[in-house]
């Protein structure tokens, strides 16, 4: 497909021109500039306007032709300039589950000038505007739809003006390396009957995990996710609205989420997990992961969560963002 | 205004929209004076309508209001215009269109529109007027269309209305110099087809046909007819006649030229000495133009007509620059020809006395036509005849009214009347009508001829010496040769009455009279070196320049001219010898620079700190000073605390005094090598 065959050369040729990095100053060998639909336009009037002068014989409306050509000419100056010395420099771009949207932040920088009517974004999505002051700079958030775990690579950012006029537009494409950790999609449901307690056999210092839900704590309202066999039915009868039996588990008898326990397809375990890595790290609650090839030793906090959840978003998939370059 | 509509078509910034209205204002205004009057009404209502739409008063026409409104406009301009083609109406129309667009204005694309309407509307303006005065005011309105161009980008200027104008008007100062070689260089073509060209303009002026009060109601005008400049000294005022055309037909009241006018050339030799001049014509809407006899001009479609006149294919309705060559002392038509007998037509009946008078001249003076022509002036001088603009009125013989009764007249009567005396006495003769004088303009050395000096004399064929022009009016009031009509007149208020308002009233106040003078000769200026800039005056302008001129090496040339000036304006505009770059990032370049000596290179999309870590773990003895650099580099660049290049460049001088002078590459490949393993 030439289309196809095209598009490949391009990027390939993008590629060797303007190298991803995570801060990058556009100038002559990154900026394109063309003119619009509406110079196009503006072309069109320009070749009437001069039949005009020429059947006329007008030497003024020669003159106000060439004035406008002219300044056709120099707004090629100016439309290039308003882009050239922008400073692009990745920000973090934080975690999402799939199905968010991930957002990356960027900082715009004025290498002096001010630079106006700059938008950017990812076509076909509408770009965002935005204005950089001159010695100044601007943060910008922007987003993309995280459909998959994993590394989301952004795809090149194009950074376009059409500042002042309107007929010409100056564009880049930039690879500011920007990635995402996005995160498997949660998806509510119960953990095998062990309770999420499936004990390593071979560890048999941990044998009494499995009577972790003996500490019986109290009630709180039933979340989604909860297991069915922990409602508190008694409650429900006396009208006191669905109440799950909540449990406190000793410092030892570690929970454990185990990929292997669960039933389903891979990502349906992720998810699973993932949904499981929320709620206890939402309750404070110790908790390990053990996936084929990994474990992370129980842990409670923010950090294992954080941790976990990482693990859970790159099974499987190279743990570089770099790697996962299409 | 929903949601979806905005985001379905861009609304228009408010800064846009009211350069828009601005500009509209100044666009329409020099068409005003020949526009219908109902124009600014439509206007003022179109500006009305969309203000409020703004200020969400009121809605957008429908589509029925819309088409009504148009078809209305289409109808007003019919209506005063008669015809809905014709440059006149066109422009009308392109008006209507221009306003009516204002309602509509609801999208950018529709402001685009407008904008470029708008260029157009200006561009038209310059058929009816392209005075140097026109051409800097429309300057204005293009300055507000791109203030309105420039407001429709969204950007941080849109909500701003000076620095969106100032922001315009730099940037069409920026163009001036591209402009001017352009209007130099691009080549002058012809006319590609015949376009309509402005009607009625009230030009007055020389027609067509005579009767003696016309050239006396011309005398009340003070509107400009031409400006002649000479090569030389300019000839004394007695020596400039003007000829226009000639009247070579007498129905008894009325002097016109002949239905189909001679278009043979007419034999002539040149003779004493020749006199070179060029003439700005002012639009006539009539096809000749104008010269002292005997005249030559390479000016194209024009030629030498039957009665030595000069005359184009087309009437002259813009400005018109042509270069003369005249001999004055030219022998013309001095052999017979057939064509003499037209010189001899009079009226079957009619001025009896007149008819007799001429019979008694020619038994006097038998065979000497000379002689005879020479008692008619004489008569003229000695007897009791009057130079004015008011004489009384005359009965059916008009020319025996005033040569026997009442003595009173004008120019045209004593052109006529010796004319027809001398056609009874059997000595061809015709009435020439022109311009006579001019005012010199000492500021520019040229003369000025305004329509009050329009003027009718006589010349008659004489045989083996040809055509001899003579002025009847010259013998009755010399000062209107010498002087001119304001001289010739100084009690009649009459001429005086057509310029109330014009500066040639005042022509007495010394220092208005000059300030006059010079304003008239920097429009004539104007209107030779840039509104004659046309393929003549090009091609010699260049030729002077460039030596020989081709098209390529003329395109080379432009091309050329055209990359300096747009390289200078990219060197002036974007100041590359300042190295714009970010002080922090040129720090952190000399950083990297500083370490690579070391044989340390930051990874492709390594970050600062984890590359300071790692190159710490390297340099082990200069670490603190590599942490704390990018330890404050990444504060400044990326925690957004306030920039202070000087205390980073401090960190980075220690760190380099730190650093061994000059290591080995050896040293290097051993940093690089053993990171590897790591």
């Amino acid at each position: 497909m030439p289309a196809r065959l095209f598009a490949a050369r391009w990027s390939r040729w993008l590629e060797r021109r303007i190298p991803p990095a995570r801060q990058v100053r556009l100038d002559q060998r990154r900026i394109f500039i063309l003119p619009t639909p509406q110079g196009l336009m503006f072309g069109v009037a320009l070749l009437l306007m001069l039949l005009a002068a020429i059947n006329y014989q007008n030497s003024l409306a020669y003159g106000l032709t060439f004035l406008l050509l002219s300044l056709g000419l120099v707004t090629i100056l100016h439309t290039y300039r308003n882009l050239a010395g922008l400073v692009l420099a990745a920000g973090e771009a934080p975690p999402v589950f799939a199905g968010e949207q991930a957002g990356f932040r960027l900082r715009l920088q004025s290498s002096g000038r001010a630079h106006r009517g700059i938008a950017l974004g990812w076509p076909p999505a509408p770009l965002q505007p935005v204005e950089i002051e001159a010695d100044g700079s601007s943060e910008v958030e922007l987003f993309l739809p995280a459909r998959q775990r994993g590394w989301l690579r952004a795809p090149r950012l194009r950074v376009e003006s059409r500042f002042p006029l309107g007929l010409l537009v100056a564009w880049s494409w930039v690879d500011l390396d920007l990635a995402a950790l996005v995160y498997p999609r949660p998806q509510s449901g119960e953990l095998p009957p062990a309770g999420g307690g499936v004990e390593d056999d071979e560890e048999p210092g941990m044998a009494s995990t499995r009577s972790g839900v003996d500490d019986f704590q109290g009630l709180r309202p039933y979340q989604s996710g909860d297991s069915r066999r922990r409602l508190h039915w008694k409650a429900w009868s006396r009208g006191q609205g669905l109440l799950v039996k909540d449990f406190a588990e000793l410092q030892g008898h570690d929970l454990w989420l185990d990929f292997d326990s669960l039933g389903g397809d891979r990502e349906a375990r992720l998810s699973l997990l993932c949904h499981w890595v929320v709620q206890l790290a939402g309750h404070e609650q110790p908790f390990g992961l053990r996936l084929p090839r990994v474990t992370r030793a129980p842990g409670s906090g923010a950090l294992q969560r954080d941790l976990c959840l990482r693990e859970l978003a790159l099974f499987g998939l190279p743990a570089n963002p770099a790697e996962g370059r299409p | 205004m929903s949601h979806w509509t905005r985001k379905a078509s861009p609304a228009i910034p408010r800064i846009s929209l009211l350069w828009l209205l601005v500009a509209q204002a100044l666009v329409i205004l020099p068409h005003l004076a020949h526009l219908p009057g109902w124009i600014s009404g439509l206007w003022l209502v179109c500006a009305t309508w969309r203000i409020q739409v703004f200020r969400m008063r009121t809605s957008y026409p429908g589509g029925l209001t819309k088409a009504f409104m148009l078809l209305a406009a289409g109808v007003g301009v019919y209506a005063s215009r008669g015809s809905l083609i014709g440059l006149d109406a066109g422009v009308a129309l392109l008006i209507a269109t221009f306003l009516l667009k204002l309602v509509e204005l609801k999208t950018r694309r529709d402001a685009l529109v407008l904008v470029f309407l708008g260029f157009f509307v200006v561009l038209t303006s310059y058929l009816f007027d392209d005075s140097l005065l026109a051409g800097v005011y429309s300057l204005l309105p293009v300055t507000a269309l791109l203030a309105a161009l420039i407001g429709l980008q969204q950007s941080g200027l849109s909500e701003k209305p000076w620095p969106t104008l100032r922001l315009a008007a730099s940037l069409l100062l920026q163009a001036v110099p591209l402009m001017l070689v352009l209007f130099l260089l691009f080549p002058r073509l012809g006319p590609l087809w015949s376009v309509p060209m402005p009607g009625e303009r009230g030009t007055t002026g020389l027609a067509e046909s005579m009767s003696p009060g016309d050239i006396a109601e011309l005398s009340q005008s003070s509107a400009l007819a031409f400006r002649a400049s000479f090569d030389g000294p300019v000839p004394p005022r007695p020596e400039l006649y003007w000829r226009a055309l000639t009247f070579e037909q007498f129905d008894g009241r009325r002097w016109s030229q002949l239905p189909e006018p001679p278009r043979a050339e007419p034999a002539w030799q040149a003779e004493g000495p020749a006199l070179s001049y060029s003439i700005v014509m002012q639009p006539s809407g009539q096809p000749w133009l104008f010269a002292l006899d005997t005249a030559r001009t390479e000016l194209e479609q024009t030629r030498q007509m039957g009665d030595f006149r000069l005359q184009r294919r087309r009437p002259v309705e813009q400005n018109l620059l042509y270069s003369v060559t005249s001999w004055p002392q030219a022998r013309r038509e001095p052999q017979a020809s057939p064509r003499l007998g037209v010189a001899l037509q009079l009226p079957a009946d009619g001025n009896p006395r007149a008819r007799r008078w001429a019979a008694q001249l020619g038994q006097r003076h038998d065979g000497n036509p000379q002689a005879l022509v020479d008692d008619l002036l004489g008569h003229f001088a000695r007897e009791a005849y009057f130079y004015t603009l008011k004489p009384p009125l005359a009965g059916d013989d008009t020319v025996d009214h005033f040569l026997f009764d009442s003595r009173r007249g004008f120019c045209a009567h004593y052109a006529g009347a010796m004319t027809f005396v001398l056609r009874a006495a059997g000595i061809p003769a015709r009435v020439v009508a022109g311009y006579q004088g001019g005012e010199l303009n000492p500021a520019g050395n040229y003369v000025l001829v305004h329509q009050f000096d329009a003027h009718a004399w006589v010349e008659y064929w004489l045989p083996g010496r040809g055509w001899v022009s003579v002025d009847p009016t010259f013998q009755v009031a010399p000062e209107r040769i010498e002087q001119g009509l304001e001289q010739a007149l100084p009690a009649e208020d009459a001429f005086r009455a057509g310029t109330a308002l014009s500066p040639i009233r005042y022509r007495h106040v010394a220092w208005l009279n000059s300030l006059r003078l010079s304003w008239d000769s920097l429009n004539y200026a104007w209107q030779r070196k840039v509104l004659g800039y046309q393929g003549e005056a090009q091609l010699e302008l260049l030729k002077g320049w460039l030596g020989q001129v081709n098209a390529t090496r003329v395109a080379l040339i432009l091309v050329a001219a055209l990359a300096l000036l747009l390289g200078s304006l990219a060197l002036l505009l974007l100041k590359p010898w300042k190295r714009e770059h970010d002080p922090l990032l040129r720090l952190y370049q000399r950083f990297e620079r500083l370490l690579a000596h070391h044989g340390l290179r930051r990874e492709r999309g390594e970050g600062p700190l984890a590359f300071a870590e790692r190159a710490a773990a390297a340099l082990p003895a200069q670490a603190r000073e590599i942490n704390a650099f990018a330890q404050r580099f990444a504060w400044q660049r990326y925690a957004g605390t306030a920039t202070d290049a000087a205390a980073l460049r401090r960190v980075l001088k220690q760190l380099r005094r730190k650093l061994p002078q000059r290591r080995w590459w050896g040293a290097g490949a051993l940093v690089r090598g053993t990171r590897r393993e790591v």
